[in-house]
């Protein structure tokens, strides 16, 4: 399972402030710990509370540099706003790299597709319409049917995409949780080659004991066929259990990683 | 120069990375080279298949089951060294024949009949190849019947028999008595192990050795060949 570090988000109030005051240390100190705990890729959000699209842009090229100071690992670029994405693409350096994310809303599609494409970037797809979230499997994969042939388009593979199944909380409907697990298995299916990714933290939405459900539904997501996760790496609780997931789906041969991770006093068991 | 590759296959073997692809024990030979592709190289640059298998084979397993019983190594780890063992052994097969280096021994492993665990046999099997044996896998839940025939067609000399339950464990002292009635007594030499069995109830129906895991199925087959 490929782990997404999520810590670098400006929607955490210490990041926020952190790129606010431009503060390396903060920043370098939180990437290393989270490379240490076995993150794959960094996933960095330099937020949108900037007041101009160019402060937007600078807060982002300086977060991708001051990350990539300190790490080698892959970034994942998290944005909405395709200038934002730009800036970062125009410092960065590595050749693998992620960008988070597009919806089947076509403009902005071809706009940050054609972005992935020229970079050779893989590309973070939400199976979401114009329209909002649907509530049911089958309009989530015909999104991401829809997003693939526009893909196709300029030039991309499924093997370039990781769709979002997208998450919604059980608190407010109990179906949701299958809704999900449904998805991500009809996009394997539909589209083969295609990966899936997705954040867990929203299902546990408004309950009391989230990392339980969020645990919980991580392991029933690997065996759906989950390729990846966006999630904090420091919590060990949900590390451990990602590498038992990836020894329990055959995903770990001679179960390498686990028996490290143990080696290493890295588990929580 | 020769040295060097000696080292790094017995590195790579302990590392349990068959291939270029494989991961090691810890990350610190990733994408280099693994045993099969510097067991190759070896034989292309002259190293003797018997130095291979003397100074980079045997050493590497022996290390391995070292690291095993210390509990260092688990289950995987020691397969995936083996696997890399067996694999370099397919390598070597056709050179020692040409050679006429023999194999060390011709062996045959079988689950008892009415028992149908296999895994712990199937370690067995894959540690005696990369140790250098020949190994006939009969399987599992085989009959008296099929041991008997198989270890005098094949010229077993070494016969591996593993039971798991209490239940099939007797068939194991059945296996014995019908190799003499067969003829076979001293011709073929009995190992036992599983789960079910012990060092006394090897004693008890004539067994020639007992052993607890794999590597001691190595060590028991070397001191009767001492014999």
């Amino acid at each position: 399972m490929l782990i997404i570090g999520e810590n670098i988000n400006a929607t955490r109030k210490e990041v926020a402030q952190a790129i606010t005051n431009r503060d390396c240390g903060f920043i370098t100190e939180l990437v290393s710990r989270m490379e240490t705990a076995g993150a794959d890729y960094i996933d960095v959000n330099a937020g949108s509370n900037h007041p101009t699209s160019k402060q937007k842009q600078e807060a982002m090229r300086w977060l991708v540099g001051t990350v990539q100071s300190v790490s080698c690992r892959p970034l994942v670029i998290d944005s909405d706003e395709a200038g934002v994405i730009e800036a970062a693409l125009d410092i960065y350096s590595g050749e693998n790299l992620i960008i988070n994310s597009v919806t089947a809303e076509e403009s902005r599609l071809c706009t940050i597709g054609g972005l992935a494409s020229g970079k050779n970037a893989q590309l973070i797809a939400l199976a979401m319409g114009a329209t909002g979230i649907p509530d049911n499997t089958r309009e989530r994969v015909e999104n991401c049917n829809k997003i693939m042939q526009t893909l196709y388009k300029i030039g991309m593979q499924p093997e370039d995409v990781y769709f979002d199944p997208l998450v919604m909380p059980v608190s407010v409907d109990q179906a949701q949780a299958l809704v999900t697990l449904d998805t991500i298995r009809a996009i394997k299916k539909e589209i083969p080659g295609a990966k899936t990714v997705m954040g867990l933290s929203n299902i546990s939405f408004g309950l009391p004991g989230r990392k339980l459900i969020n645990r919980t539904f991580l392991a029933m997501a690997a065996a759906a066929g989950l390729d990846g996760a966006i999630l904090d790496p420091l919590d060990t609780r949900m590390m451990s259990l990602a590498r038992a997931a990836d020894v329990l789906t055959g995903k770990d041969k001679w179960c390498r990683r686990y028996a490290r991770s143990y080696r290493q006093g890295k588990l929580d068991k | 120069m020769e040295t060097e590759i000696i080292e790094k296959i017995r590195e790579n073997l302990i590392q349990g990375r068959k291939s270029e692809e494989d991961e090691g024990i810890d990350e610190t030979l990733n994408g280099t080279p693994g045993v099969i592709e510097l067991t190759e190289e070896a034989l292309e640059k002259g190293v003797s298949p018997k130095e291979i298998i003397s100074l980079a084979i045997t050493p590497g397993m022996e290390a391995v089951g070292e690291k095993y019983d210390s509990g260092e190594y688990f289950i995987p780890d020691m397969l995936a060294s083996a696997q890399a063992a067996g694999a370099a052994m397919e390598i070597l097969k056709p050179h020692l024949e040409k050679a006429r280096i023999a194999s060390k021994g011709r062996v045959a492993v079988a689950t008892v009949k009415d028992d149908i665990h296999d895994i712990g046999k199937n370690i067995v099997v894959i540690l005696l190849k990369g140790a250098g044996y020949d190994v006939d896998d009969l399987g599992i839940d085989v009959s008296t019947e099929k041991i008997v025939e198989e270890v005098k067609t094949r010229g077993i000399e070494y016969l591996g028999l593993s039971a798991l339950l209490t239940s099939t464990m007797t068939r194991m002292k059945e296996v014995i008595e019908a190799l003499d009635k067969a003829g076979l007594k001293g011709k073929v030499r009995v190992l036992i192990g599983g789960a079910a069995v012990s060092q006394e109830y090897a004693d008890e129906i004539g067994a020639d050795a007992y052993c607890a895991d794999g590597f001691q199925a190595i060590s028991a087959i070397g001191a009767l060949k001492q014999q």
